[in-house]
């Protein structure tokens, strides 16, 4: 029953290994302003921000990956003058990360790239709802198991083969 | 005195555990760290690493319930009466849980938890057919009929699996066509072995786990047999006549 | 042996399966299923089918999505390859409504040959790659939703 236990906590600790890679990784990828905060902090480095594409405000040649668009935030609103590959999911009405440069002398963003808004939570939320009943399950499986053969060999009242169902 | 089978199953279930979670572990690291997101869904295509082989396996559990239900019928053996019981089991959980993660994977990508679409409904339907027939076993007392009605309702429900398979091909459904048929694959590698190495670990722990589970039932009806609950009932009538 | 919980139960679970089973094969399921109607057959409508609720499929026209200035909502076209519908939606589309796109939409036709939604919901292709395989111009095998939509007779 020890290495029993044992196996386990290895399991355990494999899962919280894995669980603190992903949550690093994830929160880099997470990591983006709000056009608030780019306005308050203004930034000098390349950085993500984080928006609706306004309504109504998106113009150029997609085809040719040249956009301009404002991002709303609560508040404000920020414009963004995008150049680089056609974009897949540039549309308006749509919450989306865009990452590239803040020119506080022209007011623009300039974006080199831009992503689908990635929802973690619900990418977290399958894993967990698909896999923690799955350890649940095995582990109280493998330990009813162990416990059944201890018993086994515990009752030694009478010891038929395993009977055969005979219809009565 | 417990089966040759089932002892030597359990000489060997540490090979299928150990495979199926070196594979997962693998599948996982490839899948939700070191593969690239998707072009369309982005990073939450990354769900179908686990609602695939979450399903599939759903799918190949109820096909061993069926495979076994056969054998049964045909041998009478009821150490395989216990496997599909077993089977049976996980087969339910299995699709419980494809149906949970399908639910987390549609509302960001189709924007409803749950519509009535033939795949969706086939597929919530095989839950229900396996709910049934764990009902109907434990609502009967004895064991031979239990087994026999179970192995019977299981062939019958064994109905829905093509059903399942081709809705998405038959019907007019929201749920995508199947990404591999007789089109071709229509996932690209760096989205497939992940896709691959998880379905090879779900399967994998699937079997480990029919192990246990048979196990767990054999010995449960060894141990009533030691006890002697049952001898009155049969071993009694036909050792002493 | 057979108390009364167990017979109820017992015919409680062979109702179950025998429903389950008998909803499958001859219930609203098969030949008869229509999860969402097409274009065309919207057209088609006639004008007790009006304001229902209904689900209609088909591919978001390329070019034709419009948004309004300063309010939510928008206008597009839905095609099945054989006819064309207008839909006007209040709302937020979900992120994967695109047009060239695959979307089944919630609401109900009206006189003047309208389709007012509240509900999209986006369809997605089964083919996955990266996004460098995409712009390099990659495609992968996949059945050709528009093609799917065939006007059948018998579907009302």
């Amino acid at each position: 029953m020890t290495s029993f236990y044992l196996r386990w906590t290895g399991v355990l600790l494999v899962g919280m290994l894995f669980g603190g890679l992903l949550y690093a990784h994830y929160t880099q990828h997470l990591a983006s302003l709000t056009p608030e905060q780019l306005l308050h902090q203004m930034p000098s480095g390349e950085v993500r921000l984080r928006g609706l594409v306004k309504s109504g405000s998106l113009q150029g040649e997609l085809e040719q990956g040249k956009a301009v668009f404002e991002l709303v935030g609560e508040r404000v609103s920020v414009t963004v003058q995008y150049a680089g590959p056609p974009p897949e999911n540039l549309r308006e009405l749509k919450t989306l990360i865009v990452v590239g440069r803040w020119d506080p002398m022209s007011n623009t963003f300039y974006a080199r790239d831009l992503a689908l808004l990635p929802h973690y939570g619900f990418v977290t939320s399958a894993y967990v709802a698909g896999l923690v009943p799955l350890v649940i399950v095995v582990f109280s499986m493998a330990r009813r198991v162990n416990a059944l053969y201890e018993e086994i060999k515990r009752s030694t009242v009478y010891q038929p083969e395993a009977t055969p169902y005979v219809d009565t | 005195m417990i089966s040759k089978v089932v002892r030597r199953l359990r000489r060997f279930q540490g090979w299928f555990g150990g495979l199926a979670a070196g594979c997962l572990v693998a599948g996982l690291y490839l899948g939700l760290l070191a593969s690239p997101p998707d072009y369309y869904q982005g990073e939450v295509a990354r769900i179908m690493y686990i609602h695939v082989p979450l399903a599939h396996t759903a799918l190949l559990a109820y096909t061993v319930v069926f495979a076994g239900s056969l054998w049964y019928l045909w041998k009478r053996d009821p150490l395989i009466d216990n496997v599909c019981h077993a089977a049976a089991g996980l087969s339910a959980l299995f699709t419980a849980l494809a149906l949970v993660t399908g639910m987390i994977w549609a509302k960001p990508t189709w924007n409803t938890w749950w519509t009535w679409d033939a795949r969706l409904t086939s597929f919530a339907l095989l839950f229900f057919i396996l709910l049934g027939y764990l009902m109907l076993r434990t609502f009967i007392d004895h064991p031979e009929r239990e087994a026999r009605y179970a192995a019977v309702l299981a062939i019958v429900g064994f109905l829905d699996l093509p059903i399942i398979h081709f809705s998405v091909e038959w019907w007019r459904t929201l749920h995508q066509p199947q990404s591999i048929s007789l089109r071709g694959v229509s996932i690209s590698s760096g989205l497939l072995i992940p896709l691959v190495i998880m379905s090879i670990g779900m399967s994998l722990l699937f079997a480990y786990m029919l192990i246990l589970r048979t196990q767990l039932l054999y010995l449960s009806r060894l141990l009533e047999t030691k006890r002697g609950r049952l001898l009155s009932q049969f071993h009694f009538s036909k050792a002493d006549p | 042996m057979w108390t009364r919980e167990k017979k109820i139960g017992l015919a409680m679970s062979i109702i179950l399966v025998v429903s389950a089973l008998g909803y499958l094969i001859v219930g609203n399921f098969g030949e008869n299923l229509v999860y969402f109607f097409t274009p065309s057959e919207v057209k088609a409508f006639p004008p007790d089918y009006y304001h229902k609720r209904v689900r209609v499929g088909g591919m978001v026209v390329k070019g034709s999505v419009k948004t309004y200035p300063n309010r939510l909502g928008m206008t597009f076209q839905l095609t099945d390859g054989h006819a064309t519908i207008p839909v006007t939606f209040d709302g937020i589309p979900p992120d994967l409504f695109k047009e060239g796109q695959g979307a089944v939409v919630e609401g109900y036709w009206s006189e003047e040959q309208l389709f007012h939604s509240n509900l999209i919901m986006a369809k997605h292709s089964e083919d996955y790659m990266p996004i460098e395989l995409k712009r390099a111009g990659a495609t992968l095998p996949r059945k050709d939703f528009l093609k799917t939509l065939v006007p059948s007779e018998d579907s009302r």
